[in-house]
């Protein structure tokens, strides 16, 4: 029985994923530490800034006992720049995304932090690149904190047109496609991952399976040449299998 | 090898290709039209791949192969010729439903690299303009309807994943902004 899900993410998942990133709010009621499975929360004191998780933020918000700081790349400003980064300067790659902080060395703990665990939506986030959750914390804050993002009608637009050049760069990367081959992704984001999957999957399997029977050949020649190369290096093979 | 009971493979196992008989068979005619006659040594008929291969590949230890598998006139020279010159206006619909799963069965028994390039390149340059079309809320109406009834059906089932993932994304914002 077949699953009814296509396989990988489906949208509503990306995003459940992306409220787990965290936002600055500033309070405008106090409220103590709360202990959530995440980790426990900053206690909130109005006027200073705390980073919450954004389903959190954006449920204080809906209650009006914070407002959401907007991450410095969803300023309009930023989002213009990145744009003219995709339209003029790479028009095959993607914009980056952002740069590793330098790994510090007083904190000698063994976790090293990769994206997903790394607050990249925060007020003091860098302004010059696109998150791995840019879509999805774009739309989120935008349905849900309208009023707090400056120029949000402006914003809206700016990230419908970097979506549509970004899926463009997703589907023109097809034509370079190989069976065996791969696609540069970097910097590509979970939303669009979600979306150009099924697409892309689909591309390599047909790919893969019209190139099958070369495949098998190449295979076949290749055993056929290790055979031989065993034949005539046979002593040093046995050398290497007492290792 | 694709499964059992997968409905695309039965039925591409059931297109025609080209055979010749290398034998006379008696009383095989009313395959030919030629009812309750023989079957001709060299006669050319279509015949469904799954029965074709089984002739053709099953042989005697003393005699030649009972019938001599042709390529299926979906993949004749003039077809290719036309998939090199622009792969877009070819109706492969029209040519095989199955189109790549019949080449990918043909390219088993016979080995052809130029055949395998030509339906690579034909592949990705359609799948591109499959994407375009699929992302294109007018697409399926407007210019681009000859060409979408000209897909095959694995290229039909890509242009459904492209549109259901990119409705997916859609349904997920009108969401958004309803609740």
């Amino acid at each position: 029985m077949a699953l009814p899900l296509p396989p990988g993410l489906t949208p509503p998942e990306v995003a459940f994923l992306c409220e787990m990133e965290l936002v600055t709010v500033i309070p405008r009621q106090r409220l103590d530490g709360l202990e959530l499975l995440g980790g426990p929360t900053p206690p909130l004191t109005p006027p200073l800034r705390a980073n919450l998780p954004l389903w959190l933020a954006l449920l204080l918000k809906r209650q009006r006992r914070c407002n959401i700081l907007a991450p410095p790349w969803l300023h309009p400003a930023s989002l213009t720049s990145i744009l003219e980064t995709e339209t003029e300067h790479s028009k095959a790659a993607f914009s980056p995304a952002p740069k590793l902080p330098p790994k510090s060395l007083s904190s000698s703990s063994q976790l090293t932090l990769s994206p997903p665990f790394l607050p990249s939506s925060t007020a003091d986030s860098r302004a010059d690149a696109l998150p791995f959750h840019w879509m999805e914390m774009g739309e989120l804050l935008l349905s849900g904190a309208a009023d707090d993002i400056a120029d949000a009608d402006l914003v809206r637009r700016l990230l419908r047109d970097l979506r549509e050049v970004r899926m463009a760069k997703v589907r023109a990367g097809v034509e370079v496609l190989d069976a065996g081959g791969g696609v540069q992704m970097n910097g590509v984001g979970g939303m669009e991952v979600a979306e150009g999957r099924a697409f892309i999957g689909g591309v390599v399997d047909g790919l893969r399976r019209i190139g099958a029977s070369r495949e098998q050949v190449k295979r076949e020649r290749e055993a056929e040449e290790r055979e031989r190369g065993l034949a005539n290096t046979a002593d040093d093979d046995y050398d290497a299998m007492d290792l | 090898m694709s499964s059992y009971y997968d409905i695309d493979a039965i039925l591409t196992d059931a297109q025609k290709v080209l055979c010749t008989f290398e034998l006379t068979v008696p009383g095989l005619g009313y395959i030919d039209g030629n009812e309750g006659g023989d079957m001709k040594q060299g006669t050319k008929v279509e015949l469904p791949l799954w029965l074709g291969e089984m002739l053709a590949v099953s042989q005697n230890i003393s005699s030649s192969p009972l019938i001599t598998l042709d390529l299926p006139t979906a993949l004749a020279p003039r077809v290719l010729n036309a998939l090199k010159a622009d792969p877009r206006t070819v109706d492969l619909r029209a040519l095989a439903p199955h189109f790549y799963a019949l080449s990918a069965r043909m390219l088993e028994l016979f080995e052809d690299d130029e055949l395998v390039e030509v339906l690579t390149e034909t592949f990705k340059a359609r799948s591109a303009s499959i994407a375009d079309q699929a992302h294109n809320p007018r697409g399926a109406l407007g210019d681009g309807a000859d060409f979408l009834r000209g897909l095959d059906e694995n290229e039909r089932q890509l242009f459904r994943a492209a549109h259901d993932s990119s409705k997916a994304v859609k349904a997920w914002m009108a969401d958004l902004k309803k609740g």
